[in-house]
Formats: structure tokens, C-alpha cells, sequence
């Protein structure tokens, strides 16, 4: 059991991981540590078939962490495409805002910061932190940006990179009194264990929140036993997860689970063709000057195509609304939207949306659940 | 690079070593321990480049609920009541191309300025002095014949400008918005991680500011935060030192001669009646050109420059023989000019020894004038002759983590285009702009992917623009009748008869 409890890293252990195989750090990162800042019930080993978190990818990006916030690191990319989720999220909204918006009275509900937001796989923190900047401190005014964030929960399975993340949001006052206030919480759990039925949302917990639960994104109408939110994004994640314990599409069933009626599932991925075999494996991850990408940082083969991730989101909505007792069906997809759109990365002008490119390159895509 | 701790450099340290790493860099009872005063933008320095970017954040609804502060050491009350009789005109002016006028209008601030004592001109005469040679810029080219000519330029008096940009800042409220007037900064260092308390400021620049003129014993200062600090502060930059960014150049070992001028009635009526001319002669003997640019009710502003021993010998002449010698610059030859240029003052205005005066009438007499001849000037208003010196600066990078630099703190270059203040304002929109995307997109302001954009945006074109006034500058010094002074006559009068190239540096130079 010792052997298996995390130890705190030295800064020695770091450089070595930094720079040393990625198996290096391996023994001192399990996948799945309970963090010390985080009171949570759930066992320090746990059964990897349930979670989608796959070990080399895990240790590979911790590897990363201490250079994922450096401008000119090797997250650099990642960096640079950041303002265009903000406007794809933006985009979305534009188009079929969820009902939360609707249902309050007033006419400033659709600029008013209400939803709810949720990251899944936030690494270092890059979405969450620039989407948490834009929570108004004063949670009546209207929202700064047409992403509309009243709060944000940010999960990575990484220890290493929530710590990172969590010391990166410290250097901003306006987000630092966020993660006080609770608006904004970085959780080290995996999706598997917040939608688990003893998942440290519950309101009764005790995370690193303390603000009150009325701010909390809360079980909602349905079967849901587990915390529903607005918008859920997934940024560059489903072609990292696990392919020998889990699937795409059961990871994606589980993401849909976590958003409320009407909300959004936003991600970015790329697509597994030819170009983007000779673009993001070749090219990307060549030796400087040519690369941008660590090398080993993307499989090819775990690219997803738009086809394949429209047919899993309807899949997974289906199975979402599964209950005990009854099956989803196709009633599931009334008033699912599926959008997306293809983004490529031109060296010296940054990353540009390009209608069309998703059929071969990185593009965003979004679900929205019906209500 | 400024000694950036360690937050700062984004690595990755666990907590229990970070504890025996800052331990040594802790400070024991002092108040720097205290939490600052967190502004979103710090501005230091109050003159157009800092006024505008102010201006322009204040404008935008996006950027208009950040916390701003500017600290300017002199009194922005004299500025802000700054007033002169319609018939004087102060000698600090500049001439601002249509892309700045149209910055300083969708800020909204240009409706601030006396827009009686500005002074449009649509035409633009420059000569060579050694070979004759000349080239004239307007838009002829680019309009139609029945349309109205084209604004060049345009001519403002920095003080109307800024006091213009002081009303328009005071117009948008004071909410969130904090002017440090007769303050100078007196440190400015990394802030402390307030652990517990609250965020960690160790990467952001913390400001000590006091009022000008109190002695750092008795009176407190207070200290500011910056999420993003702006060294808007000129060459000198307390800010660039406090960055840690080197700055290259040179001095031209020029200084340029400033001067309000009263012009003689033209001989011919202008057509269109309000159609001006701006004149810049280049005299290679001399050191460099000679300018006069339009100014309301038959003024002119002039500037030349030219070696520091002639502004010396220029700034002693009394107020006739000085006319008399810019009358000179702009006709006579180089022999004629360097000949005036030594004559020793006379003891007596009655004595034998020849005025300057009397030397130019009678040399006139031997020399053919060229029909773009400006209007003699025919009175100096007294005071404005002044002098400073020429030189070229420019900043080897524009930002640093929370830094920017913006105008003269980035870049100081020759006059002889006009171009120095245009610069500072095409930094202060794109800066401003780079601000607006940064709230828009939920990006830190003083993130350096977030000014990455303002520096790739400016820093070409200001070394470009810097860059051919110094080539200017260096052709048009290399005096005689050599192959170099054959070469850029003629390169003149190329371009000058090749309409699209012509365009094209006009396009150039005015930011189109």
C-alpha cells in the first residue's frame, strides 16, 4: 500500500521527468492519487477498467507540467488556439442558448453570467483559467463575454497538473478570488468519479468550495443522481482517453450524462485522415524548428472523425437517458444540434476557423442536448 | 531580462521546496508585505501616447470597466486648462496622418480638440537643396479630378491634443478610473506572494508612487499593482529600465530648430481656397531639412534641422536676421546658405557690416526661384524659437511579462517625416486593441501570448518607418555633386512620375 501512496515530488523527480523516457516518472505519479487538499471518500487505488483515463497519456502530460504554462513552451499550440474556443463556445450559444437563459423572467437573461460550465481533462488549466477570468465578481452584473460563466469546474486526472493549474490561477486576483469564492474549483478526479453516486459534488461536501450551494450546479428534473452542468467542454481530450478499458463513445455517453437538458457539449479534436497523419504526426511533432507539438503527444489512430463523433453523440444521448427501468430510445435526440467546424494552424498567423477543413484537420464540434 | 522570480517563469516547483527557495526573499517588517492597490492597467506617463491609449480603453465598451490608473509628474491641471489666444500658436506641434485623426475620432476624442486651431493640408512640397530636384505628394492620384483634394496631414499643437484626450478621459466618469497627477514613480520592483491571504503577486510589477516633490523620508508612498504596466514614459523610460529591455541607436549629432512663423499673403490665391501646402527642403551642407508646415490664419510651424552649432548660431540671431535665414533656407543655394550661416553679427544695427537682411535681398536678386516657393515668413512669435535634440532609438523588444511600451519609450526617430507621435498613436490603437481581444477572449492582459500580439502587430512597422527616415536622413547629408547625390535626384524624380510607387509610399507612410 505504501509503495502506491503518492510521494511528494522532489524537484529533482521533475527535472528528471521532464527530461528523462516518459516511463520515468511513472512510479511516483499513479493515475489515480487522492489529492491531500481534496477530503474525498474514494479508495487511493481504484480499478483501472472503470476509468477512461489512460496511463501513458497521463504520464506523458505530467511530464509536460512544468513548462505547460511557459508561452514559448511546448503547450504553446495549445495556448494559441485557446481564444478560439472562447468563440466557438460563443458561436454555439449564439445559435441555441440553453434553457436556463429561457426560463428566467427578464429580458437581460441572455446577457446575464449563468451557466454553469464544467472541463473535462483541463490539464494545466489553459480553457478553464481564461474561461474563469470572465466570471463577473459581482454575480448580478452582466456577463463581461458571450460566454456568459457563472462558474466553472475544471477536472484533470492528473495530481501534477491540477497543482500546476491550481498555482497558475493563484497569479491572477480576479481568478484567485474565484477559486476562494468556490465559482471556480479545480478537482484531481476523473469524469467516472464525478458522476458516481458518492461523488464529492453532492452538495453536502465539503471540496475546496465554500461558497453556498445556490451557486452549485445542482441535480436537475431527470434521473440524474449526479451534478448536472450547462455547458460541458472537452477540449482536445477524446483522443487521449484509455482505448483498452473503455470507448470513445461510452466516455462521450458519459460527458452527455453530465449536461443538463438543453446544455452543450463543446470539443475539439481532429480528424484521422491522411493530411492530418502527415500534419500533426509528422510535421507537428518533428524535431525544433519544425515541430510545435512534444513528440508522442498525439496516435493517430485514436483521431476521431466528425461522421463517427456525430454517431456516438446520438448513441451516447440515447444511452444517457437511460434510467434503470427504461431506455432512452430515439425520443433522446429531440432537439440535438450538431455543429462543426474545421480550425488549421498557419505558422506566423496562428490558428484560423476554416469552414470544411473538418474533414480532415483539427476541428471544434458541439452536441446539444435536447431539452 | 529583469529578475522575473519563479512564478513567473511558469515552472513547476513542489511545495515543500518552494518553501526553502523563497525563504531567502522574504523581507521582515516592511509594509511591502501589504497588499497593493490592484489596477488592471498602469500607465506612466500622461502625454499623447498615454493619454490616447487611456482614451481608447475608456472608449471601447469591452475595456471600459477595467481598473486603470496613469501617473504623469507633471500637473494635468495646467494641461487640462491649457489656452492660448487664437492668433498664437504654441511651437510643440505635430502633423497627424489620416489614420491617427481617424483613431483619435472613433475614440471619440477628436470632437475634444479646438479644431480651430488645427490646419488640414492636402499638398506636400520636398526639394533637394544641392540638385533642384523635387517630388510632390497629394492624392491626385488616388481621386478623381472632380473631387475635392485629399487630405495630407494634419497639423495639431501637442497641448491641444492632450487636453483634448484629458476631456475625453474626464467625459467617460471616473468610475475605475484613478489619475496620479504631479506624481513621479519612485521604484518599481516584483510584488510578494500573499500565500494565504491572498493571490501571488511575485510576477507582477509593483509601482511605489509619491507626490513630486516630497522627500522620500516624510512622505508615504503608496504602491500600486499592475496587471499590465504601460511605459508610455518616453526615451528615458523608467519602465524599459525596470523591464530590463536594452535599447539601441544613436544621436544624428543634429538639432532640430522649432519656431511659430507669420507667413506673407501668397502671390497667388490658393485653389480650392483652403488648399495648404507643407515645404521641406533638403540642405545636405547644412545638416539636414528645413520644414514649414501649415498653421490657421496664414501661420506655419517650422522645423529644421541641422548641426548643433548652427542651431546655436541660428537660436542667437535676432528675431529679423533668424527670419532671414529661414527665408534664405528655402531659396538660396548651399554656398550662398553656408556663406549666411558665418556671417558674424553685426555690433550696431546701423553699422557698416552687412545684415542678414541686406545679404539675402541682394543674393535673391542673383538666383532663379522655383514655382514651389513657400510664402516668405515675415515674423517669428516671440519665445517659440527652441531647439532639442535629434535621435534614434529603438527598443529591442516592445513587451515583457506585464510590460508593454508604447511611443517614444519604444522608439524615438527623425522628425523629417513627421512621423514620431503617428507611430506612438498606431502602438496605442493596436495595444488597445490587443487589450480588447484579451477581456473579449478571457485572456490576462499582461500574459505575454496576450501582448505577443501587440508586438508582432507594431514593431516591423515602426522599424520600417524609423528605419527609411534614417536613410533619408543619411542620403540628404552627403553634400556636392556626387554620385549620390545624382542617385537620389533621380530616384526622386522617378517616383515622382511613376504615380503607383508614389501611392504606394504615401500609403506607407500614412498607415493605410
Amino acid at each position: 500500500m505504501a509503495s502506491i501512496r503518492p510521494r511528494p515530488i522532489s524537484l529533482r523527480a521533475l527535472h528528471g521527468a521532464s527530461t528523462a523516457t516518459r516511463p520515468a516518472c511513472r512510479p511516483s505519479l499513479p493515475p489515480f492519487s487522492s489529492s491531500s487538499t481534496l477530503p474525498r471518500k474514494v479508495p487511493i487505488t481504484r480499478n483501472h477498467s472503470t476509468s477512461s483515463v489512460s496511463a501513458d497519456e497521463l504520464s506523458h502530460f505530467s511530464a509536460l507540467a512544468s513548462s505547460w504554462w511557459d508561452p514559448m513552451g511546448p503547450s504553446r499550440i495549445l495556448h494559441l488556439m485557446n481564444p478560439l474556443r472562447h468563440e466557438f463556445i460563443a458561436s454555439c450559444l449564439a445559435e441555441s442558448p440553453p434553457p436556463t437563459a429561457a426560463d428566467t423572467d427578464s429580458a437581460s437573461s441572455s446577457t446575464a453570467a449563468n451557466l454553469h460550465y464544467m472541463d473535462i481533462g483541463c490539464g494545466g488549466g489553459i480553457f478553464a483559467e481564461s474561461l474563469a477570468r470572465t466570471i463577473p465578481l459581482d454575480p448580478s452584473a452582466a456577463a463581461p463575454t458571450a460566454t456568459r460563466a457563472a462558474s466553472m469546474t475544471a477536472i484533470d486526472p492528473s495530481t501534477m497538473l491540477i497543482q500546476v493549474a491550481r498555482e497558475h490561477a493563484r497569479m491572477d486576483p480576479t481568478v484567485d478570488a474565484h477559486l476562494r469564492s468556490g465559482k471556480f474549483k479545480y478537482l484531481n478526479t476523473t469524469l467516472e468519479d464525478v458522476l458516481a453516486p458518492s461523488s464529492p459534488f453532492t452538495p453536502t461536501s465539503t471540496s475546496t468550495s465554500t461558497s453556498t450551494s445556490t451557486s452549485e450546479p445542482t441535480p436537475s428534473g431527470d434521473n440524474a443522481s449526479h451534478p448536472q452542468f450547462d455547458m460541458v467542454t472537452l477540449f482536445e481530450v477524446i483522443e487521449h482517453i484509455d482505448p483498452t478499458t473503455t470507448t470513445p463513445q461510452a466516455f462521450l455517453a458519459n460527458c452527455l450524462r453530465a449536461l443538463k437538458p438543453g446544455g452543450w457539449l463543446i470539443g475539439s479534436t481532429i480528424s484521422r485522415t491522411f493530411p492530418s497523419f502527415l500534419l500533426n504526426q509528422v510535421i507537428a511533432e518533428a524535431p525544433w524548428p519544425i515541430g510545435v507539438v512534444p513528440r508522442g503527444t498525439h496516435e493517430w489512430s485514436k483521431f476521431v472523425n466528425p461522421p463517427e463523433l456525430h454517431a456516438w453523440a446520438q448513441e451516447g444521448l440515447m444511452r444517457a437517458a437511460d434510467s434503470a427501468t427504461s431506455r432512452g430510445g430515439p425520443s433522446a435526440l429531440d432537439g440535438m444540434r450538431w455543429k462543426c467546424m474545421g480550425t488549421i494552424y498557419v505558422p506566423g498567423l496562428g490558428w484560423k476557423m476554416v469552414p470544411g477543413s473538418e474533414s480532415w484537420g483539427n476541428y471544434f464540434w458541439a452536441v446539444k442536448k435536447g431539452v | 531580462m529583469r529578475p522575473i522570480p519563479r512564478a513567473a517563469l511558469r515552472s513547476y516547483v513542489c511545495p515543500s521546496c518552494r518553501h526553502g527557495i523563497s525563504a531567502g526573499r522574504r523581507r521582515f517588517g516592511t509594509k511591502s508585505d501589504q497588499k497593493p492597490d490592484i489596477y488592471d492597467v498602469v500607465c506612466v506617463g500622461g502625454g499623447p501616447a498615454g493619454l490616447g491609449l487611456l482614451a481608447a480603453l475608456r472608449a471601447s465598451p469591452v475595456t471600459s470597466k477595467l481598473k486603470v490608473a496613469l501617473i504623469e509628474s507633471q500637473d494635468l491641471n495646467k494641461a487640462r486648462s491649457w489656452n492660448m489666444d487664437s492668433t498664437q500658436f504654441s511651437n510643440r506641434v505635430s502633423s497627424l496622418t489620416p489614420s491617427s485623426k481617424a483613431f483619435l475620432q472613433k475614440i471619440g476624442a477628436w470632437e475634444h480638440l479646438d479644431t480651430q486651431r488645427v490646419q488640414d493640408y492636402q499638398e506636400m512640397q520636398v526639394w533637394d537643396g544641392e540638385s533642384g530636384s523635387r517630388i510632390s505628394f497629394d492624392w491626385s492620384m488616388d481621386t478623381p479630378d472632380f473631387e475635392d483634394p485629399r487630405t495630407v496631414a494634419t497639423m495639431t499643437e501637442n497641448s491641444n491634443l492632450v487636453r483634448g484626450l484629458l476631456r475625453r478621459i474626464a467625459a467617460s466618469g471616473d468610475e475605475n478610473l484613478t489619475l496620479f497627477s504631479n506624481t513621479t514613480v519612485a521604484g518599481i520592483e516584483n510584488g510578494t506572494d500573499l500565500r494565504t491571504e491572498g493571490p501571488d503577486l511575485s510576477a507582477w510589477p509593483v509601482l511605489s508612487i509619491k507626490p513630486t516633490g516630497a522627500s522620500t523620508e516624510t512622505q508615504s508612498s503608496s504602491r500600486i499593482a499592475a496587471r499590465l504596466l504601460v511605459g508610455a514614459d518616453g526615451i528615458n523610460s523608467p519602465v524599459r529600465s525596470f523591464a530590463d529591455i536594452p535599447t539601441h541607436g544613436w544621436d544624428y549629432n543634429r538639432h532640430g530648430i522649432v519656431a511659430t512663423l507669420s507667413l506673407a499673403d501668397p502671390d497667388t490665391p490658393p485653389f480650392p481656397d483652403y488648399m495648404r501646402t507643407a515645404y521641406q527642403r533638403f540642405l545636405p551642407a547644412l545638416g539636414g531639412p528645413i520644414a514649414l508646415l501649415p498653421l490657421p490664419s496664414n501661420h506655419a510651424t517650422l522645423v529644421w534641422s541641422t548641426t548643433p552649432q548652427n542651431a546655436a548660431y541660428l537660436k542667437s540671431l535676432p528675431a529679423p536676421a533668424f527670419l532671414a535665414m529661414v527665408n534664405a533656407a528655402f531659396r538660396l543655394s548651399m554656398t550662398d546658405l553656408k556663406y549666411m550661416m558665418g556671417m558674424a553679427q553685426p555690433a550696431q544695427p546701423s553699422s557698416e557690416a552687412t545684415s542678414h537682411e541686406d545679404e539675402l535681398s541682394w543674393r535673391l536678386q542673383h538666383t532663379p526661384l522655383p514655382a514651389h516657393t513657400p510664402p516668405t515668413a515675415t515674423g517669428v512669435q516671440t519665445g517659440t524659437v527652441a531647439s532639442f535634440p535629434l535621435r534614434f532609438r529603438h527598443a529591442a523588444q516592445y513587451i515583457s511579462p506585464r510590460v508593454a511600451l508604447v511611443g517614444d519609450a519604444a522608439h524615438v526617430i527623425h522628425p523629417l517625416a513627421g512621423q514620431g507621435l503617428n507611430l506612438g498613436l498606431a502602438d496605442v490603437a493596436a495595444l488597445s486593441r490587443t487589450i480588447e481581444y484579451a477581456v473579449s477572449h478571457g485572456m490576462d492582459i499582461g500574459d505575454l501570448l496576450t501582448l505577443e500580439r501587440y508586438s508582432s502587430e507594431r514593431y516591423l512597422p515602426n522599424a520600417k518607418i524609423g528605419g527609411a527616415c534614417d536613410l533619408l536622413h543619411k542620403m540628404y547629408n552627403i553634400p556636392g555633386q556626387g554620385p549620390v547625390t545624382w542617385a537620389r535626384s533621380l530616384g526622386l524624380d522617378v517616383i515622382d512620375k511613376l504615380p503607383f510607387v508614389k501611392s504606394f509610399l504615401m500609403k506607407n507612410a500614412e498607415g493605410y
